[in-house]
């Protein structure tokens, strides 16, 4: 086939944003199943909703009285809106390795689950009205129209393989929405959870789980290989450490709940075979709730 | 070798083995699978954990059970089993094979040849040489000789060549023979045996014995040969006797009557009574059917003695007798006498004349006859004209008719060979002074020459002929006194038979005698054209092979004495078949020489008696091991599944590999043998396009290099002459018609083996039909000198055509028509120089066209091409001239071959010019 002339940026990052429907149709259809909304910020600040009314000060403009409220005293009232601001949320996904595995081929990997559930929140924030950014990729936080598919592509490119994410780049006072497996030490993710935190910085942990991880549904004699190099364990009769395993496995969990409860962050367990809106509904009621300080 | 039952091993010590099968069992259950490979990324949560009972999981029953098949399979695989185990040969020194080719060998032929074979097998195994000896001599005057101690490849060869000879055997010269050889350590013999006594077996078994130990293989008694005699001519019906060798149960053998095309005109049973040896088998066939039978022969029986073969004795005339009214008194009418004197050999009918007429019938018999009415006369006339035999007698009413005088005198008369005189004579009687005549002779002009002269008979009272010059030449039989007593002349293609006496016994004694039967059977036989066949002897016109079929007549026969009463023994000098010349066949059978069958039962002990080997021994092992290789691709895909190595798409792919690799180690290479095509395709696909023909020597290289010369010869042709050749086909002697080609190319090399005889005979007759034979020695500086030249071509020609008659030859010379048949040419190299070629020389043995061409040059050599048009082979000394002139020797051979030699007439040319006077 030939063409004119060569195609233009903007063509080409239009033909590269075409090839990424499946993910982000997916992500507006999760998300276009819970209600959005902007939300206040319980401060005073710029907006419409009324908050409060305080006493007239000689440094407020003459314009800013509130003639009704004034004259319902002998004293001089402005009045205050609320702060309807745009929150920026910082959405990070784990891409390492152990990520992209799945048990049955008929579940999505945890990684494209992870994906999928970053972008509907994404989605779910621009139609807030909030500015969204995926962590350590750079971009400043923005609502626009084409940020979606922007983070969709930098979401398709790959990214950070490592295991939690770095802490820079967050302002104070921002929001950082994690999803991941965290299936490594808890004090690890303690530890950079407290980075986080001790710059004022709330989030969400979302663990993302494949239900073999949780029953381990295995028989025999098996070989469990890592997958970012730990090594293999030789079970016997496999079946048998069922037990023991979950064992560890509630242990494990509960430290990091307690971790993030610590620092006053929440935890959102998800599995991949349960559906992506049970869990976005839980994360979208979570960062409603927690309007910032 | 260790058997067992139905199998043997060829090395047994390997089964040990086996004993470790319960170890591996032990061992294969106490190692634990190989482990199921999973990833998993909470390993970390993993690590260190034990659980509290450690059973680990085991191998699947049916896998292990799987494994410790494949493992015996292995060992039984590599231990060399072989079924239907031949045994071991003792001694140190060579394997004697003594042969049994006489007539009934071919009874049970393929069975012996199978067991000829599993023996040199045997032989093959052990290492040793084989000495073969056959016991019925080849040819006239020959004694079985033994051959040296064969390699079995050669030993091979010659047993697959041995075919039954149609004679008995010479058992007692094949004991000279045996006595004869001197061996180094003590040899097996082993004497493959027709299952027939013969004088001499005895002593050659003891024989044969005294060399190391004999064996005997000997077919069922079922198998061995029963044989069919000749039916009795003079019986009116065809009763076949047949006899069996070895007085068993009951048993009914069918025998089958076979025209002379070989169609099957009727069958009939003879049931052998238990313990009896003998039995009959009865036709019951109409005249014309029972006429039609040449040969009887016993169905599914393939040997000589089993094919009788009839001839012109045994055909049976239909002879008529007009009846004139019953006779009240039987001894006293003529017509009694006649139908006894011919009923032992002919069918005899009685109607009136004007029905006799109008049936089939090789003589007609009128006794004593006065006049015939002219009514009468007119139809008889033509029907001895038209070829039928008329036998008149004399008596008182032909005398009564001649004193009349209305019988004719003076000329013949077309229903009287001589002219009459008017009165009779009588002799002997008690007016005269004379004795009653005797019969003086019969003169060998007729058809009754060499009858003995009776004794005993007396003629009183007869007819006379007229003298004349031409009586002399009619008299067939003659009293003493020089009178003719029969007279008979030809009429048109019929004849005129008088005998001047009566035909009962008021005349002469005549018709109380042997002599009668005689005289009439001999005219019986004028009626079909026989004629007399004189003191010559007869040649071999189709002879009997050892498998009882008939074929023309070749090899060593010698002709038959022309007696029939002397015939002699049956041999390689006179094979049984039908022998004469032109119509006359006079049948020599075996089967009445060789009758008193008997089984060969009298042999020494310490003999051991064997029935032939029906199945080879095959061996199995690498069938097994096959099959534990399958078995072992079986384990792989199902280790490899439970292993969970798999995938889903991998698992499809990986069974239909499995699968095709199991069927494609289990399904055998199945031989693509070479069909053999009909005679008749390959003789029409032959001669309806000029072909050019090669034979095959079987030697791959040199008929590749032949096939393609000849190819590009006749392309060579198609461009530059009117003959369009189509491609040449090879053509193998022994089993292909060969006289549909022209030309036929042999191309002589050292590893051909040799001729069988039925080649030899096809090639002989190639060359009696007037096809060419080229042949090319392939040698340079070879040539079939005068002295007997020891090169290897010369060898081998000598060695390959000792059947064919190659006639006298000569060199072709400068004036030969050869040379400029189409090119002109003086020397005809090929892809050498310097030999020479010679030609039949045509002026000894009176043909036109040289039948042979025998040349040294490799011409075939420097003609081919390959399919790249590249040539094959380079010419010496050298030049593409060399190779022009190759091809031209080519053209002339061909065109020498279709054209003949027009080209000679070249020498006339002068004297037809001078004769135009120019």
């Amino acid at each position: 086939m030939s063409q004119a002339s060569p195609p233009t940026p903007r063509q080409r990052a239009e033909r590269a944003t075409t090839g990424l429907p499946p993910l982000l149709l997916a992500a507006e259809r999760v998300a276009s199943t819970v209600a959005q909304g902007v939300h206040g910020r319980r401060r005073v600040g710029p907006g419409e909703t009324f908050w409060q009314y305080r006493e007239y000060t000689a440094s407020d403009p003459a314009s800013s009285i509130d003639w009704r409220r004034s004259a319902r005293s002998d004293r001089l009232f402005v009045r205050q809106t609320e702060w309807e601001a745009a929150q920026s949320v910082w959405l990070w996904r784990d891409g390492s390795p152990s990520m992209a595995w799945r048990s049955r081929p008929e579940l999505p990997t945890k990684r494209e689950r992870a994906e999928l559930l970053v972008l509907a929140l994404m989605s779910l924030m621009i139609r807030a009205g909030e500015r969204v950014t995926l962590l350590g990729s750079g971009a400043a936080p923005s609502a626009d129209r084409e940020t979606l598919a922007r983070m969709a592509l930098l979401l398709e490119r790959g990214g950070g393989t490592d295991d939690l994410p770095e802490t820079r780049g967050v302002p104070r006072h921002g929001q950082v929405v994690l999803v991941g497996d965290f299936l490594a030490e808890p004090e690890t993710v303690l530890e950079r959870v407290r980075a986080f935190a001790g710059r004022a910085v709330g989030g969400q942990l979302v663990q993302v789980l494949d239900p073999a991880e949780e029953d381990l549904p295995y028989r025999g004699r098996v070989r469990f290989q890592g997958l970012e190099g730990e090594g293999s364990w030789l079970a016997p009769r496999a079946e048998s450490l069922r037990s023991a395993y979950d064992t560890r496995m509630t242990a494990h969990r509960e430290g990091l709940t307690a971790a993030a409860q610590r620092v006053g962050w929440q935890v959102t367990r998800h599995r991949t075979d349960c559906a992506p809106e049970t869990a976005l509904l839980a994360l979208h009621a979570a960062l409603a709730a927690r309007p910032g300080r | 070798m260790w058997s067992l039952g139905a199998f043997a091993f060829a090395n047994p010590w390997v089964l040990v083995a086996l004993a470790a099968l319960p170890a591996l069992w032990w061992l294969l259950r106490a190692t634990p699978p190989a482990a199921q490979r999973v990833s998993f990324p909470a390993v970390r949560l993993l690590l260190g954990l034990t659980p509290r009972e450690e059973t680990a999981a085991r191998t699947p029953w049916w896998l292990l059970a799987l494994r410790l098949l494949i493992a015996a399979l292995l060992i039984t695989g590599l231990a060399g089993p072989v079924m239907h185990p031949a045994g071991t040969i003792h001694g140190s020194g060579p394997l004697v094979m003594v042969v049994d080719d006489g007539w009934g060998a071919g009874a049970a032929w393929p069975d012996t040849q199978r067991s000829m074979r599993a023996w040199l097998d045997r032989a093959e195994r052990a290492g040793k040489r084989v000495v073969l000896l056959t016991t019925a001599p080849d040819r006239p005057n020959a004694f079985p000789a033994p051959t040296r101690p064969l390699r079995v490849a050669n030993a091979r060869e010659r047993v697959n060549a041995l075919t039954p000879h149609p004679w008995p055997r010479d058992l007692d010269a094949a004991a000279e023979a045996v006595a004869g050889l001197e061996l180094a350590g003590s040899a097996t013999a082993v004497w493959f045996t027709d299952g027939l006594a013969a004088p001499g077996a005895r002593q050659l078994a003891e024989r044969l014995q005294r060399l190391g130990g004999l064996t005997a293989v000997h077919p069922a008694a079922a198998r061995t040969a029963a044989i069919a005699l000749p039916p009795d001519p003079a019986t009116p019906e065809l009763a076949v006797p047949v006899r069996r060798a070895a007085a068993g149960g009951e048993w009914t053998a069918t025998v089958e009557a076979l025209d002379a095309e070989g169609r099957v005109v009727g069958t009939a049973t003879a049931t052998f009574a238990p313990d009896q040896k003998a039995a009959e088998a009865a036709f019951d066939l109409p005249l014309s059917l029972r006429n039609r039978v040449a040969r009887v022969r016993l169905a599914k029986a393939r040997h000589a003695g089993a094919v009788a073969l009839l001839d012109e004795r045994w055909s049976r005339r239909r002879v008529g007798l007009p009846s004139a009214g019953d006779d009240g008194r039987p001894l006293l009418s003529p017509d009694y006498y006649l139908a006894r004197a011919f009923s032992p050999f002919a069918e005899i009918a009685r109607a009136p004349l004007d029905e006799l007429l109008a049936r089939e019938l090789s003589l007609l018999a009128l006794a004593d006859r006065g006049t015939i009415p002219d009514a009468r006369r007119e139809t008889l006339t033509q029907w001895v004209r038209d070829g039928g035999v008329l036998v008149r007698f004399a008596g008182p009413r032909m005398a009564a008719a001649l004193r009349e005088g209305t019988t004719a005198q003076r000329d013949a008369s077309p229903l009287l060979p001589v002219p009459l005189r008017r009165g009779g004579r009588e002799l002997g009687g008690a007016m005269s002074w004379d004795d009653p005549a005797r019969i003086g002779g019969f003169p060998a002009v007729g058809p009754l020459a060499g009858l003995p002269v009776p004794e005993g008979v007396r003629v009183h009272k007869q007819v006379l002929a007229q003298p004349g010059p031409e009586l002399d030449a009619h008299t067939w039989a003659r009293l003493e006194d020089g009178t003719p007593l029969v007279t008979g002349a030809e009429r048109g293609d019929g004849w005129v038979v008088l005998v001047h006496t009566t035909a009962e016994a008021s005349w002469s004694d005549l018709a109380l005698s042997g002599t009668f039967v005689r005289i009439l059977r001999r005219l019986t036989q004028l009626g079909a054209g026989v004629s007399d066949t004189g003191d010559r002897p007869l040649p071999p016109q189709r002879l009997l092979d050892g498998f009882g079929e008939l074929m023309a007549a070749g090899g060593a026969a010698r002709a038959l004495p022309a007696d029939p009463d002397a015939a002699p023994a049956v041999g390689p000098a006179h094979p049984p078949g039908l022998y004469g010349r032109g119509g006359e066949r006079r049948a020599h059978n075996l089967a009445p020489r060789v009758a008193d069958l008997a089984p060969l039962t009298d042999l020494p002990g310490g003999v051991t008696v064997q029935a032939p080997d029906s199945r080879p021994e095959t061996p199995i092992g690498p069938w097994l091991l096959a099959a534990a290789l399958a078995l072992w691709l079986v384990d792989l895909g199902l280790a490899l599944a439970l292993r969970g190595m798999l995938r889903a798409r991998g698992a499809a792919t990986a069974a239909v590999v499995l699968a095709a690799a199991v069927v494609g180690a289990a399904v055998p290479v199945s031989q693509a043998r070479a069909q053999d095509g009909d005679a008749d395709a390959f003789a029409r696909k032959a001669a309806l396009a000029t072909r050019l023909a090669y034979v095959e020597t079987g030697v791959a290289r040199v008929d590749r290099t032949t096939r393609a010369g000849l190819a590009e010869l006749s392309r060579v042709l198609g461009r530059r002459t009117s003959v369009e050749p189509e491609p040449p086909m090879a053509a193998d002697p022994a089993s292909d018609p060969l006289v549909v080609f022209p030309m036929l190319y042999w191309a002589i090399t050292p590893e051909q083996p040799t001729l069988s005889a039925r080649a030899a005979e096809n090639l002989t007759r190639f060359l009696r039909s007037g096809g060419t034979l080229v042949i090319d020695l392939r040698e340079a500086g070879a040539g079939h000198g005068a002295t007997a030249d020891g090169t290897r071509g010369n060898e081998t020609l000598r060695r390959l055509t000792r059947e064919i008659p190659i006639p006298p030859l000569r060199r072709v010379g400068a004036e030969h028509v050869l040379t400029k048949t189409f090119y002109l040419l003086d020397t005809f190299p090929g892809r050498t120089t310097g030999g020479e070629v010679w030609v039949e020389n045509t002026e000894l043995t009176g043909g036109e066209v040289a039948s042979v061409i025998i040349g040294a040059n490799d011409w075939a050599g420097a003609w081919a091409v390959d399919d790249a048009g590249n040539r094959m082979h380079a010419v010496v000394p050298g030049g593409s001239r060399q190779r022009e002139m190759a091809y031209r020797v080519g053209v002339n051979l061909v065109m020498y071959a279709l054209t003949g030699t027009y080209k000679a007439d070249q020498v006339h040319v002068p004297a037809i010019l001078e004769r135009l006077g120019q």
